[in-house]
């Protein structure tokens, strides 16, 4: 089957017909541009940069440090949140019910580590929904990192009948749920690379 | 089996930790990454993310009239697709990279090559509705890498896609064709597959296509997702 832009590379035949082959991952690198980050972008509350922050939920600050071997904090490091709202909703087409979701709430932040590996993201305690339990999903991007690193944040609370949670090793659950830290803050290292009782779990993607 | 997110066909995805490039050892998870259910989370993403980033920013050779960056003026173009070809529309482009001299405008890029100050260098798109981005810009310098084992990256291209997923988030690079330092590059050719490596080079248009000014590039940036794209109407 040839297709409309089809320029001759890169095709080959795929499970269901004939497919392209996504591109391979890279590094983000050291160099990813300051000016890209604005204020406001680790606030997953607001639609853009100036629009007032949605108050439909529990304002939560989810803050910590990314780390690397031997516990060396990791500068400039991007991490992006997605999460749906309050009340475990998506303004998307695969939630079924979308057009209840809240209007004023993105769902999505970036964030950068500073000086000392530390990031923070304002947000929403977010809603659970179906059988899952309320969580923020997360991505680690930066040099050394020649792939994304794709890990999930749990709050204190009932998740073990959370499906993501029980494909993880019970060992390895508790250091997936943020420990409190203050009012309404919540605080979730990440351990690139440890020891085996100590380093994050990360998924598949 | 969903295919929406199949696994990564074997080759494609980099090789890890990476002789000679230290960061990969200290920064690689160590355990396998554990195979996880795919929920609703996984597969959607913001729509209109562009209200949060500003697109528009298309243009980094010239700063201003009379303000143009130094090097090779080129235009890199091309699509965003899925795994079947179809383009992704308003996904969030971002592309940023060295100067002609090879040097960041990057707080830690100290290195002593000059900096060009008609020269940021990065941007950030929108696709149209067919998946359709384009880049005016110069063509990066080749840097070398301070490690032990020191490489030089060879020109190239930083690519940060946001599409239709959080799991189809792509970063990436793109090479120019025909470069002596592709084949010596520890990330380029961390790419296990020869096929994968090739389609991370761009293809540069017969000049008499690209139009006078600017040579130009072709480049499709392939997001993985078969099924999270709607078919266009
Ligand atoms: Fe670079």
């Amino acid at each position: 089957m040839k297709r409309e832009h089809d320029d001759g590379r890169g095709i080959a035949p795929g499970d269901d017909g004939f497919a392209i082959a996504p591109m391979s991952e890279h590094t983000i690198g050291p160099f990813f541009p300051q000016n890209f980050f604005r204020a406001g972008d680790n606030d997953l509350r607001r639609r853009t940069p100036d629009a007032a922050p949605s108050a439909r939920g529990q304002a939560i600050t989810l803050h910590g440090l990314v780390l690397r071997q031997g516990g060396t904090p990791c500068v400039n490091m991007v991490l992006e949140a997605w999460q749906p709202d309050a009340a475990g909703r998506f303004d998307h087409p695969a939630d079924p019910e979308a057009h209840l979701a809240d209007p004023d709430f993105l769902g999505w932040g970036r964030a950068w580590t500073d000086a000392e590996g530390r990031y923070s993201f304002i947000t929403l305690m977010p809603g659970g929904y179906d059988d899952r339990a309320p969580h923020i999903n997360l991505a680690i991007m930066g040099a050394g990192l020649m792939r994304t690193a794709r890990t999930t944040v749990f709050f204190p609370g009932d998740h073990a009948a959370d499906p993501v949670m029980q494909a993880v090793p019970p060992a390895a659950r508790p250091r997936l749920v943020a420990r409190p830290d203050g009012e309404h803050r919540f605080r979730f290292d990440v351990i690139l690379h440890g020891d085996a009782a100590t380093e994050t779990p990360f998924f598949q993607d | 089996m969903d295919l929406r997110f199949a696994p990564w066909p074997a080759g494609i995805e980099p090789a890890v930790p990476i002789e000679g490039y230290p960061n990969t050892f200290t920064h690689t998870p160590a355990a396998p990454p554990v195979i996880r259910p795919l929920t609703r989370t996984e597969r959607t993403a913001p729509r209109s993310l562009h209200l949060k980033l500003p697109c528009g920013d298309e243009n980094l050779a010239v700063m201003g009239p009379g303000r143009m960056a130094q090097g090779q003026l080129i235009h890199i173009a091309g699509r965003v697709l899925d795994e079947d070809g179809r383009g992704i529309a308003h996904a969030v482009v971002e592309l940023w990279q060295a100067n002609a001299g090879g040097r960041y405008r990057h707080p830690i890029d100290t290195r002593d090559a000059p900096l060009d100050p008609n020269f940021v260098g990065n941007g950030r798109v929108l696709t149209d509705a067919h998946g359709h981005y384009a880049f005016f810009t110069i063509k990066p310098g080749a840097y070398p890498v301070p490690v032990p084992a020191t490489w030089w990256r060879p020109p190239h291209v930083h690519f940060s896609v946001l599409g239709p997923a959080t799991l189809s988030r792509l970063v990436t690079q793109m090479y120019f064709p025909g470069d002596p330092l592709n084949g010596y590059d520890r990330i380029l050719q961390s790419v296990p597959d020869a096929a994968a490596r090739d389609r991370l080079v761009a293809r540069m248009l017969p000049p008499v296509e690209a139009g006078p000014g600017w040579l130009g590039f072709h480049h499709d940036i392939v997001l993985r997702g078969r099924l999270a794209t709607p078919v266009l109407p």
